[in-house]
């Protein structure tokens, strides 16, 4: 649907402003440094451009007024003619066409001067060219300038026309001056339509809106008409005449009975009679107004027949739009002074326009699209099953007693008021918990517990579970109680009973050694037992044990001593050769000094006969000797750099003095001494 | 009564929101203003609750519910169910389940007899719906579209679906669900009926662009005052047709596509990411 909203067109600036405008723009926004030793193009160029630019701006703005302004021929009629009537058409089309002019030529000025800045041969003919080409541009603007503040003046009236949609459900309301036609629209709306005791108080068209039946209504206060021909009629006259030939809407004639507005009933009958051609095909509504002056009933004869001939007249027109001819709500009485009838009178015209609007619609082709919207599907039983609605009984107690004040609640809302404000108040999402006890409901709760989701061992029936499982175990030991299947030390006889006392001896024995071991070994590395670091799992030892249980070790032994020595890697033996030298020396030697030779002796025996560097010791971690040399290889390859560096180790990072000052110093050049 | 509220300027309420005959979910916001509106209708017969699901404000899209039972989308975090399961009634079972389709606001809609769901939903999914919730499913589409839970709304007292449904459709749906069913519109014509509003059996909420004519509609279809489904065919129908009847143009709708496009990418695929 087209909006009529004239209050978004552009203000248009007088025609000074406007040059400024122009110009300042062309300052600005195009180059401004030029120098005559420029090649000619160049400058040619530099003042093409600004003509062309300044051009193309009054084109751009000039365009905008035009067509911003409505053309009264395509819009709705009632805007038209409210137009043409209000500013002039012919001086209205006239601007515009003034405009329009000047845009042409300010088009071929540029056009002209842009060809002749092609010969331009230096840089002060080509200024004067553009000098020129601008100073006429200006010139033509300066010729509109009674047009541009004329447009100006119009658009400033346009914008603060109500804004009126012809297509919508319209009251119209209309009669002689100063018989209640504002105040019935201030009655009904709140248009706040200045009401005063004199005619022509409304002096253009005032719009408000108000509801019947879920339904908003345009009403269009209009002002008083007078029984005139049409050529004598003023603008503010037409105004009515206009809205009236254009808009489809409900007509309200109002009619004053008392004649406190100066008009007798019969003039106002004449008025009626002139003007119902425009009432044609509308739902057009009687109302006599003021009935607390003079009510209907009291009327004179001639007068009430004059109203009778009038509701006649609207009766037919009723019928000749294919009513039925029932009276009801064409002729209505009411008064604003007293407020009676008044929503009578709105109501019945409301509701015959949406009659008539809704014939017209449901002969048109789109009612068959939404038909369905109008439809209420009731349900078919399908089964017996009951559905009925639920309802907690709170909601039908307060429904039965809604009247009743009750207490208002706190709401977070007020809350959050007094606690700072949005973004400052933060409620506790806990607060509303439904628990078994309300202390728990402020209980932290953690989310990982031990590396595991907490949440994935909450289980509701967690009880109900507990409670089975504890059952099935009673069921369980019940069992168990009737067979008598029983561990107990009476059944076993003495000689096992002393065995059990052994093994549990010698298994507290252990874990006593190992304790001790454990409390004074600090850190030392803890050695496999098989490598025996002790020295402990001799074969003597493994027959002592063995004979003590009253086995016979022989087999044991040698079945041990047969294996391959090489599996566990040879132990270092005393030489036999210097414990027997010792066993030749003389006793007279002091035993102290036999001691001490023996030591040095053994350790450089010791030392002489260390193993090859590829022979495998126990303990040291490596599977064979070719495995060893291979570790020895890499590390020896691994500290090759450094020892060339000369580094202790990883973290040497010296540098030393390259070059020691008291080498470097002195007079004598260089090659006289080869050292200083 | 129904009641016309924003959340954060947005008129979307029903996105925002779950309503249901036992209990009330509504998002967390920047201020208490929407969850007060709730409170103060709510608060003293059933729990009103503010949630998040996911993460997300768009609870009304990604749970569906009745007064028996609530599900929730795999999205849903252990804290978030842990919260459900602490504000709501015994009652009340409050189950995540694993689809695929974890919009399921979008993809069922029920009362607290029957459920209309998404076709493609999960054989799974069908049975636990029907076990949680204690209602009859039917797998549905609403004037062609697969997202059910979208395009309709409706309570044990009645129900609103979306515009275009054509009369034979209506009265099908209707024996379905075994409530009085009208087609229609909430939020100045939005056809996502259940994004613009949230219902139970007592009271409605809409979003505060929603014209005096569809506000009537609704409160007549729903029951929530005296006036009854047929009121709509009596005396609200010259209204109607003269509000429907006008042309609409493609510029009129323009707003409308835009809000759900721009807001309610939930709405169009059915599925969160």
């Amino acid at each position: 649907m087209v909006q009529y909203n004239f209050k978004k067109t552009t203000v248009v600036p007088s025609g000074k402003d406007f040059i400024d405008i122009i110009l300042s723009r062309t300052q600005r926004q195009t180059p401004t440094v030029v120098h005559k030793g420029y090649a000619i193009s160049r400058l040619r160029e530099f003042y093409m451009r600004k003509v062309k630019f300044t051009q193309q701006n009054f084109h751009e703005k000039l365009s905008a007024i035009i067509d911003d302004f409505p053309r009264l021929d395509d819009i709705h009629p009632f805007y038209g003619d409210l137009l043409r009537l209000l500013y002039d058409k012919d001086h209205y089309k006239l601007a515009l066409g003034q405009v329009n002019t000047a845009r042409n030529i300010i088009g071929k000025i540029a056009k002209d001067y842009v060809r002749l800045l092609k010969y331009g041969d230096s840089l002060y003919r080509c200024k004067s060219l553009k000098v020129a080409a601008l100073g006429r541009m200006c010139t033509v603007i300066k010729g509109i300038s009674t047009s541009l503040a004329y447009l100006e003046q119009v658009r400033q009236h346009m914008a603060r026309l109500p804004s009126i949609d012809p297509n919508t459900r319209t009251l119209l309301i209309c009669g002689y001056p100063n018989v209640g036609k504002s105040s019935f629209v201030n009655k009904i709306t709140r248009a706040d339509v200045d009401v005063q005791p004199y005619a022509f108080t409304t002096k253009s068209l005032f719009v408000g809106h108000t509801d019947y039946k879920y339904l908003r209504y345009q009403v269009i206060d209009t002002p008083g008409i007078l029984d005139r021909p049409i050529e004598e009629r003023n603008i503010i006259e037409m105004c009515s005449i206009t809205a009236l030939a254009h808009i489809k809407a409900a007509v309200l004639f109002f009619l004053d009975l008392s004649g406190s507005c100066g008009y007798s009933i019969e003039q106002q009958a004449a008025l009626f009679h002139s003007i119902k051609r425009l009432f044609m095909n509308k739902p057009l509504v009687i109302v006599c107004n003021k009935i607390d002056l003079q009510p209907l009933e009291g009327l004179s004869e001639e007068d009430m027949k004059l109203v009778m001939d009038m509701k006649a007249e609207a009766i037919k027109s009723v019928i000749a739009q294919g009513g039925d001819s029932n009276d009801e709500g064409v002729l209505l009485t009411m008064s604003t002074m007293t407020d009676e009838g008044v929503i009578a009178v709105k109501n019945a015209a409301c509701e015959r326009l949406l009659n008539q609007r809704v014939e017209i619609k449901m002969k048109s082709k789109k009612i068959n699209d939404v038909l369905n919207r109008f439809h209420v599907a009731i349900p078919k039983p399908r089964d017996t099953k009951e559905r009925p609605p639920c309802i907690p009984p709170a909601i039908l107690e307060a429904r039965a007693k809604a009247n009743v004040e009750t207490e208002k609640r706190k709401l977070e809302k007020d809350l959050e008021e007094e606690n700072g404000g949005a973004g400052v108040y933060s409620a506790s999402l806990k607060k509303h918990y439904i628990l078994d006890d309300e202390e728990w409901k402020e209980d932290i709760m953690p989310e990982i517990l031990d590396g595991h989701n907490v949440y994935d061992f909450i289980d509701p029936d967690i009880l109900q579970r507990l409670e089975e499982l504890e059952r099935e175990e009673g069921f369980r030991l019940e069992t168990e109680a009737d067979d008598d299947f029983e561990m107990d030390g009476k059944e076993l006889t003495e000689e096992e009973q002393a065995l059990l006392a052994e093994i549990r001896r010698k298994k507290k024995l252990l874990i006593q050694e190992h304790r001790i071991k454990k409390s004074t070994a600090e850190s030392r590395p803890i050695v496999p037992r098989k490598f025996d670091k002790d020295n402990k799992y001799t074969t003597e030892r493994m027959g002592r044990e063995l004979s003590a249980l009253g086995m016979n070790p022989t087999s044991a032994i040698n079945r041990v001593r047969s294996r391959s020595i090489s599996r566990r890697g040879r132990k270092r033996e005393r030489s036999l050769g210097r414990e027997g030298e010792a066993m030749d020396i003389d006793n007279d030697q002091s035993n102290k000094k036999l001691r001490a030779m023996s030591r040095s002796r053994s350790a450089s025996r010791s030392r002489s006969k260390s193993r090859p560097p590829g022979e495998v010791t126990p303990g040291e971690g490596f599977k064979d000797s070719t495995q060893k040399q291979k570790a020895i290889k890499i590390a020896k390859k691994s500290v090759k750099v450094r020892n060339k560096n000369a580094r202790k180790g990883e973290a040497d990072r010296v540098i030393p003095n390259l070059k020691p000052k008291h080498l470097f110093s002195g007079k004598r050049s260089i090659g006289k001494t080869s050292r200083r | 009564m129904a009641t016309r509220i924003q959340f954060e300027n947005n008129c979307e309420v029903g996105v925002f929101s779950k309503l249901t005959n036992a209990y009330c979910l509504v998002a967390i916001g920047g201020s208490e203003n929407f969850y007060s509106v709730f409170e103060s209708e709510l608060a003293d017969v059933i729990p009103v609750v503010k949630t998040s699901i996911g993460g997300t404000r768009i609870i009304g899209r990604l749970c569906a519910g009745n007064k028996n039972g609530l599900l929730l989308p795999h999205t849903t975090t252990d804290q978030e169910l842990q919260h459900l399961r602490n504000s709501l009634p015994d009652h009340v079972v409050v189950q995540r389940i694993e689809e695929r389709l974890s919009a399921l606001g979008n993809c069922i809609s029920c009362n607290d007899h029957v459920a209309l769901t998404h076709p493609d939903l999960d054989r799974e999914t069908e049975e636990l719906i029907a076990d949680v919730l204690g209602v009859e499913v039917f797998r549905q589409t609403v004037a062609g579209n697969i997202l059910v839970g979208s395009y309709c709304a409706f309570s044990n007292r009645g129900g609103l679906v979306h515009p275009h449904t054509s009369v034979e459709d209506l009265d099908e749906l209707s024996t379905l669900l075994q409530v009085p069913l009208v087609a229609g519109t909430v939020n100045r014509g939005s056809e996502v009926i259940a994004a613009g509003m949230t219902v139970n059996d007592w009271t409605a909420f809409c979003g505060s662009d929603t014209t005096a004519t569809e506000l009537s509609v609704i409160e007549s279809v729903f029951k929530l005052r005296e006036a009854q489904p047929s009121s709509i065919v009596d005396e609200m129908r010259k209204s109607l047709i003269d509000t429907y009847g006008q042309p609409t143009t493609f510029y009129d709708l323009l707003p409308q596509l835009f809000m759900s496009i721009m807001n309610l990418y939930p709405l169009l695929t059915g599925n969160v990411i």
